[in-house]
């Protein structure tokens, strides 16, 4: 019996050890609400999104038919996602000192809002939102966007 | 007998394209927190359209058609449409920040009095990530500095922990005099780059 509890604090150091693995792959954003299913997916790793889970280069973020996401990016930039869609972040880079800016994601499908942040204010020409039919350039502001 | 089957494909395709039901993307703006408007510019293979005003929106079916003239959208209309992501949208993050006496870690009177605020902001936000960003002014090396900052970024950390941050809410960075707030030349003591940043998300 006396084993249990060792097994336990061997899962919690592994678990422990893995979040701080993650935290080391240079995460910019993070999740702050979740409702319904969603699922933050790239090529190493697909999960179901959790609030405060972290975000990183080359990350997918899907939402299904009844979710929606709220996140929050380094640069203060804010985004929601609605049920049935699907962004992914193609570059974020906020480095004002050594003038490394840059916000590029591409909408597939779905309902979004955003508020823009820092990099849209220091430099608003490395803002960009891809989607199927266009490709928007933001200047320092909140929008709306619908592709359906 | 195949095509018989294709057949009611081929129509669905000419109706989806012909009514619209094809997909298209619609991009709305609105004012800012501030009540700033800014302004959005889509573009495609066809064209480009500036969207300057509040409410304004256009509307883009496919890389080979322009987007639609501007046109100013009803508050009904934008609710019908996205009052689920404009609800679920995240406040944006709280900052801070802390200024400190030359030299030290220990804070000038006036920012020891902003930590109920501070605290108070990470409780309504129900906040778990929270950075803490230390920077010096350029009096003295850039190792001397490092560490500095460091020690004051520790010491704003600790202070949250002492009154009931969990610390693994907390990433504490530094930054040495390598990201001043005032811009000096090297050996100026300028209180305004003493400082600790605080993030609230």
């Amino acid at each position: 019996m006396k084993i249990l509890p060792g097994i336990a604090l061997l899962i919690a150091f592994v678990l422990a050890c893995s979040e701080h693995s993650l935290a080391q792959t240079e995460s910019f954003g993070i999740v702050k609400s979740v409702s319904g299913e969603v699922l933050i997916s790239s090529t190493q790793r697909s999960v179901r999104a959790a609030p405060n889970m972290k975000i990183v280069q080359g990350d997918s973020i899907k939402t299904g038919e009844g979710g929606d996401v709220g996140l929050i990016f380094e640069d203060d930039t804010v985004v929601a996602l609605g049920p049935n869609s699907e962004m992914k972040m193609e570059s974020f880079l906020f480095s004002p000192v050594d003038h490394e800016l840059s916000f590029v994601a591409r909408l597939f499908k779905g309902t979004f809002s955003f508020i823009t942040g820092q990099i849209a204010k220091l430099s608003p020409k490395n803002v960009k939102f891809e989607t199927p039919d266009a490709t928007l350039g933001v200047r320092g502001t909140k929008l709306l966007v619908e592709i359906h | 007998m195949i095509i018989r089957h294709i057949q009611p494909l081929f129509y669905c395709l000419i109706f989806l394209f012909f009514s619209g039901c094809a997909q298209k993307t619609t991009v709305v703006l609105l004012p800012d927190p501030n009540g700033q408007v800014g302004h959005i510019t889509v573009a495609n293979k066809a064209g480009a359209v500036d969207i300057t005003h509040s409410s304004e929106a256009t509307v883009v079916a496919g890389q080979e058609s322009k987007p639609s003239t501007p046109e100013i959208l009803t508050e009904d209309q934008i609710a019908a449409k996205f009052s689920r992501v404009l609800t679920t949208l995240p406040t944006q993050p709280e900052h801070f920040v802390l200024y400190f006496q030359t030299n030290s870690t220990e804070l000038t009177a006036e920012s020891q009095k902003m930590f109920p605020l501070i605290l108070q902001s990470i409780k309504n936000r129900n906040s778990e990530n929270i950075s803490v960003i230390g920077h010096t002014d350029t009096v003295g090396d850039r190792d001397y500095n490092l560490v500095l900052s460091k020690n004051r970024a520790s010491s704003v950390s600790h202070i949250l922990v002492q009154n009931g941050v969990p610390s693994a809410y907390i990433s504490t960075t530094s930054h040495g005099k390598e990201n001043p707030l005032v811009k000096t030349g090297d050996n100026v003591s300028e209180p305004r780059n003493r400082r600790v940043e605080v993030v609230i998300r």
